[in-house]
């Protein structure tokens, strides 16, 4: 199944960013990218950052857990919820 | 302590030339080299030495790349029982003046006559540094210096290799030690894969001449040349190999390349560096006669602990290689963080007590903190080396490294064995060899970037890498970078992965922000 239009761009921005040797359809939307160490502590404040720009949509730091920025299917489920609120 | 009344080794050379003078000693360049030739290079070297009239209680200076005449020179000053300094050829030459200068040696000898240019132009050199260090010589060494006979150097990295004094004795058990267990004896060949001034050719060349056997020399030139050393092993037959993983790689891939095998092989030993699963696995295939062993040790003490692999050709390769087990004599020690030995399982700093050890290196004061007293069940006191080591003691008592202790670096604040992470990463079966350094990052402090070098029609790329890492290593081990190179990684003069040059290439081009 193809993609959506939003997890093909986080995807991109996550391969661009921080794998830039891997073409982005390779990125599957359920790996782990805390555990594959491909986004780390530093990491995930540039993913907030690209967010907010982005999608204009808010990231309120106490909602800022890692478990929401786990995979990049949570990243879309986050992003489709800070819309709907908005 | 007192002085020795051990045999010289070149005396017992002598008399196993007296006894085979056709037998070859060496093979070089593809040439025999017989008993009774080696002597006369030997009684050449001995005669020019006594000809210059060097002060008895000094040791020289040897600056010689490996060939016949120099292990002549070598075989001399162990007959003269002259203490001689017998550092790489690659250092710079700056450095071994330094060092021939802290040896307080009075003669740098060539093997190719007293007139050597480059012998020459070194010596100047060492005069040089003798006039302005103020230092001077550490010579003759604190605990005695009559017994000593091969001074070699450390490959430490950073600043000055420290000169490490071994003693007649010493050798006299090591290399008895080595004939009775890999089997060397008159009619066995046994190659030489590393550079004359290794503590390994204590093995493969001193052994070997000491008990009548023959070594096929590799030239250092032609060392990292697969198919050159496949020919020298099937050429001579070769019964015995030790060498650093690099050789077993390179033999592997010749092996693909061809189906070559080494039937004449049989015993084959791994030792100066962890060796690849893919490469351990790939070994009973190539060497169907042979006995494989990893061993361990350090020019300080030389060969410690001993692994023979039992059913590599049933697959039974392990993926973490024990260290093995006390060689005969030796004592093996676990120290924890807080200076206690560890009894049982757990993890710690291996020290060793050998009976081949050197009494401390030439400087004393580079002694305080590696060379440390302690008791030795049923002999006392004893002096032990802190190998820097980190081991694990499993249940059933086998050692298994863990990693340098210097190779532990702090990441985001958690200890990280940069080790650890690049035996992981080679277990993925496309990657030839890799790399993990600490780089200073600015956010973290440090952080971990990996090299790897993968199959060259391999597709592994950083995501699948990942994956292939995530069940193995915890966050904190997982590399922030990975970068794919198809060029082999730069290596040292011993063929190991040269970790602190990727370091600073990197480094260097951080700064240049590239």
């Amino acid at each position: 199944m193809a993609d959506d239009p939003t997890t093909m761009k986080i995807k991109q921005f996550i391969v661009e960013e921080f794998m830039p040797d891997v073409p982005a359809d390779e990125l599957d939307s359920d790996f782990d990218l805390l555990t594959g160490g491909v986004v780390d502590s530093l990491g995930l404040l540039k993913v907030v950052a690209w967010l907010e720009d982005e999608f204009d949509v808010g990231v309120d730091e106490s909602e800022l857990g890692p478990e929401s920025f786990r995979t990049v299917a949570a990243i879309k489920e986050y992003v489709d919820q800070a819309r709907a609120a908005t | 302590m007192s002085e020795t009344t051990v045999t010289p080794l070149a005396d017992h050379f002598a008399e196993q030339a007296e006894r085979q003078p056709q037998s070859p000693a060496l093979i070089w360049e593809g040439e025999p080299v017989s008993y009774g030739e080696l002597l006369a290079l030997m009684e050449t070297s001995s005669a020019e030495l006594e000809a210059a009239g060097l002060p008895a209680d000094r040791p020289v200076g040897i600056r010689a790349k490996k060939s016949p005449e120099a292990i002549g020179l070598v075989l001399a000053c162990l007959h003269a029982r002259r203490p001689f300094l017998l550092p790489s050829i690659e250092l710079a030459s700056d450095t071994l003046a330094k060092l021939f200068a802290q040896a307080g040696t009075s003669q740098v000898l060539s093997p190719h006559g007293p007139r050597s240019e480059s012998a020459a132009s070194l010596r100047a050199l060492v005069d040089d540094v003798r006039a302005e260090d103020t230092p001077g010589s550490d010579w003759p060494p604190a605990s005695g210096a009559g017994d000593v006979t091969f001074m070699l150097t450390t490959s430490g990295s950073t600043g000055l290799p420290k000169i490490v004094p071994l003693t007649a004795a010493g050798v006299d058990a090591f290399t008895d030690w080595a004939a009775e267990q890999f089997e060397i004896r008159p009619g066995t060949v046994v190659a030489n894969y590393a550079p004359l001034n290794f503590d390994l050719c204590l093995l493969d060349i001193w052994t070997t001449l000491k008990h009548g056997a023959c070594v096929a020399l590799v030239d250092q030139d032609r060392a990292t040349q697969g198919a050159y050393l496949a020919d020298l092993i099937t050429e001579n037959e070769v019964n015995v190999l030790q060498a650093v993983p690099m050789l077993y790689r390179l033999l592997v891939d010749v092996n693909r390349e061809d189906g070559r095998t080494f039937p004449s092989v049989r015993h084959a030993i791994t030792t100066g560096d962890k060796i690849p699963a893919t490469t351990l696995a790939a070994l009973p295939s190539l060497f169907p006669n042979a006995r494989f062993y990893n061993v361990y040790g350090c020019t300080e003490t030389n060969d410690s602990l001993i692994h023979e692999f039992v059913g590599l050709a049933d697959g039974n390769v392990p993926s973490n290689i024990p260290v093995g087990q006390p060689l005969p004599g030796v004592t093996a020690r676990v120290q924890t963080d807080d200076g206690e030995a560890l009894e049982g399982p757990g993890t710690g700093e291996l020290l060793v007590w050998t009976p081949f050890q050197t009494r401390g290196y030439l400087k004393a004061a580079l002694n305080e903190d590696r060379f440390v007293s302690g008791p030795d069940n049923g002999h006392g006191e004893r002096t032990f080396y802190r190998t820097g080591d980190i081991v694990r003691r499993h249940d059933d008592g086998t050692l298994t490294l863990e990693g340098r202790a210097d190779f532990y670096v702090k990441v985001r604040g958690v200890k990280v064995s940069t080790q650890v992470v690049e035996q992981a990463i080679q277990e993925h079966p496309d990657v030839v060899e890799v790399a993990v350094v600490a780089v200073v990052d600015e956010l973290a402090g440090s952080r971990l970037h990996a090299v790897v070098r993968r199959e060259p029609d391999s597709k592994l790329n950083s995501l699948s890498l990942r994956q292939h890492c995530a069940t193995r290593l915890a966050r904190t081990e997982m590399p922030s970078t990975i970068e794919f190179v198809s060029e082999p990684l730069p290596k040292t003069s011993t063929g190991k992965i040269d970790r602190k040059r990727i370091k600073s290439d990197l480094e260097r081009s951080d700064a240049n922000g590239g």
